[in-house]
């Protein structure tokens, strides 16, 4: 879904930089990366500074099968272990930051590789002075572009000042940042998408999962499905998920609905409220780090539209929120932009057309609240 | 008809509420609408309702989902009180607060009791709620 708001993801020859403050956030990333290329069999690059290939054969055995022949890596590690390479690429001179980056160059220029990662950049800037550096980041870039690459350099800032970080942004197209952490004993990772050109789209946090066999998809810990009693809450998280549970007791939601939805690169999990004023109590114990709310109006009953409007603000302000109106296959169900006129939403909020009995429209609202709670629309 | 059951239904109630350390009684449907109560002035006899539907229908989907067998009743172990809300039938939950040294066994007793009556009461009508939200 990203790769589409990006139009249709990294464009080839293009520069990105993974920047974060903890080594394996984003590794993850430029694997799931190297791997997508090489499902569409393109040839990838990946230059490993800190694992000998075989080792990070095993590891990438965890998005599942991928033609491992088209994954071509430059070693430079055995070196540095004092150990001979079984790899075609492999950097001999691991103390000449030239030598190094002549190996790179010479496996770009041979391979034409797709996708190249380099991991990592604070690996040189450790060890090399920053103007030298800079030279052969430059001639890695010119190199990747010239063969029609997308670049990707990993790269954990710990020794250069806010301007020299500017100018390692500057030579990137697009700067992917990346951020962990914890709350309540559970880790959250996000990452921030900032296309450099004038202009260019940049995300909000991206909250993200890794999963084996699947790879990094775009994770909403909490998505709450909420409006008045009878609209079609429970409905609609039935029609989302594969599986759900309703803590449904004489039709009435009593406790709250739950399921987990995957579709096309976006895992969210959902929860329903219930919609009558006793079951409030309910919003105290789910209306925390919420990302979005699916705010679910019966379009025939426009006499609960304020009681709608009441329960989004329970769930607190500043939440993207897409409104569905639901029941739309009934005669005299009210049109999105009647319902929009009628419950006097600000301009520009989405209206969903939806029948959450026949799932349709229901995923629409999901796709469209992803992209406002990304930044993308 | 329906007042009359009301009334006897109250009834039940209050004979509970005279056993030993118990505090409260309290009768909701099982959508968390509330039947009967012999509640304090302190507490909010329609919350009440709907917080225990909610315990209730919780825990019993819970029981199912990990095989425990058919749901009886759910437990909020606290501080000064423990509050059983106990499945009363098809649609009735009793509710019942009771301090929290008091004698289970004698408690548990009498709310099966309670059950019982309350279960039956409801099985002669279909209830009125007390009030539509
Ligand atoms: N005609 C129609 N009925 C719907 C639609 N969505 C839900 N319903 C029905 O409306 C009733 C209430 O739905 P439910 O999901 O339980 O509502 P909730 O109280 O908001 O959770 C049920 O009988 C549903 O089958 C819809 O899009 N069209
Ligand atoms: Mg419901």
């Amino acid at each position: 879904m990203l790769d589409d708001r990006l139009g249709g993801g990294f464009p080839r020859t293009s520069t990105l930089l993974l920047f974060s403050d903890k080594p394996t956030e984003k590794r993850v990333f430029a694997e799931n990366f190297v791997v997508e290329g090489a499902r569409h069999q393109e040839t990838v690059l990946y230059v490993d500074f800190y694992r000998m290939p075989s080792l990070a054969r095993a590891e990438l055995s965890r998005f599942g099968r991928f033609p491992q022949d088209r994954l071509v890596f430059v070693d430079a590690i055995s070196a540095q272990l004092m150990v001979e390479s079984a790899e075609a690429y492999h950097v001999d001179r691991i103390d000449s930051l030239a030598d190094t980056v002549d190996v790179i160059v010479r496996a770009i220029q041979e391979e034409r590789p797709s996708r190249v990662v380099i991991d990592s950049m604070e690996f040189l800037s450790d060890r090399f002075p920053r103007d030298a550096l800079l030279d052969q980041w430059r001639r890695i870039i010119a190199e990747a572009k010239a063969a029609g690459s997308v670049v990707c350099f990993l790269f954990i800032n710990w020794t250069y000042q806010e301007r020299d970080l500017g100018a390692i942004r500057a030579l990137s197209d697009f700067v992917l940042e990346f951020q962990s952490s914890m709350r309540g004993g559970i880790v959250r990772n996000s990452m921030r998408i900032s296309q450099m050109a004038e202009g260019g789209v940049r995300t909000n946090w991206i909250p993200y999962t890794f999963k084996d066999l699947i790879g990094v998809t775009v994770y909403f810990p909490r998505l709450m499905v909420t409006g008045p009693f009878n609209a079609g809450k429970s409905t609609v998280v039935k029609a989302l998920c594969e599986k759900s549970v309703s803590i449904d007791r004489m039709g009435t939601t009593v406790a709250f609905d739950y399921g987990n939805v995957n579709i096309t690169g976006i895992e969210a999990e959902i929860f329903g409220t219930p919609g009558q004023e006793r079951f409030e109590f309910i919003f105290q114990i789910f209306a925390r780090e919420v990302s979005g709310v699916l705010l679910v109006v019966d379009a025939t009953r426009p006499e609960d539209f304020e009681r709608a409007k009441h329960m989004l603000a329970l769930i607190g302000p500043h939440i993207p929120y897409v409104v569905l109106a639901n029941k739309s296959d009934l005669p005299g169900a009210l049109k999105p932009e009647a319902v929009a006129g009628q419950m006097d939403l600000p301009d520009g909020t989405p209206v969903v057309a939806t029948v959450a009995t026949e799932s349709k429209g229901v995923r629409d609202a999901l796709l469209i609240l992803a992209e406002m709670i990304i930044g993308v629309r | 008809m329906a007042a009359g059951i009301h009334g006897r239904l109250i009834a039940v109630l209050q004979e509970l509420r005279r056993i030993p350390d118990v505090l409260a009684v309290a009768l909701a449907r099982r959508d968390g609408l509330l039947i009967a109560h012999v509640l304090p002035k302190s507490m909010d006899p329609k919350r009440i309702a709907a917080m225990a539907a909610s315990i209730v229908g919780t825990s019993e989907m819970a029981a199912g989902e990990m095989g425990l067998g058919p749901f009886f009743q759910s437990i909020v172990d606290s501080g000064s009180a423990k509050m059983l809300a106990t499945g009363a039938g098809e649609e009735g939950i009793l509710i019942t607060i009771v301090r929290t040294d008091a004698n289970m066994g004698l408690v548990l007793l009498s709310v099966g009791k309670a059950v019982q009556a309350v279960s039956n009461l409801l099985e002669e009508a279909a209830v009125e709620p007390e009030a539509r939200a």
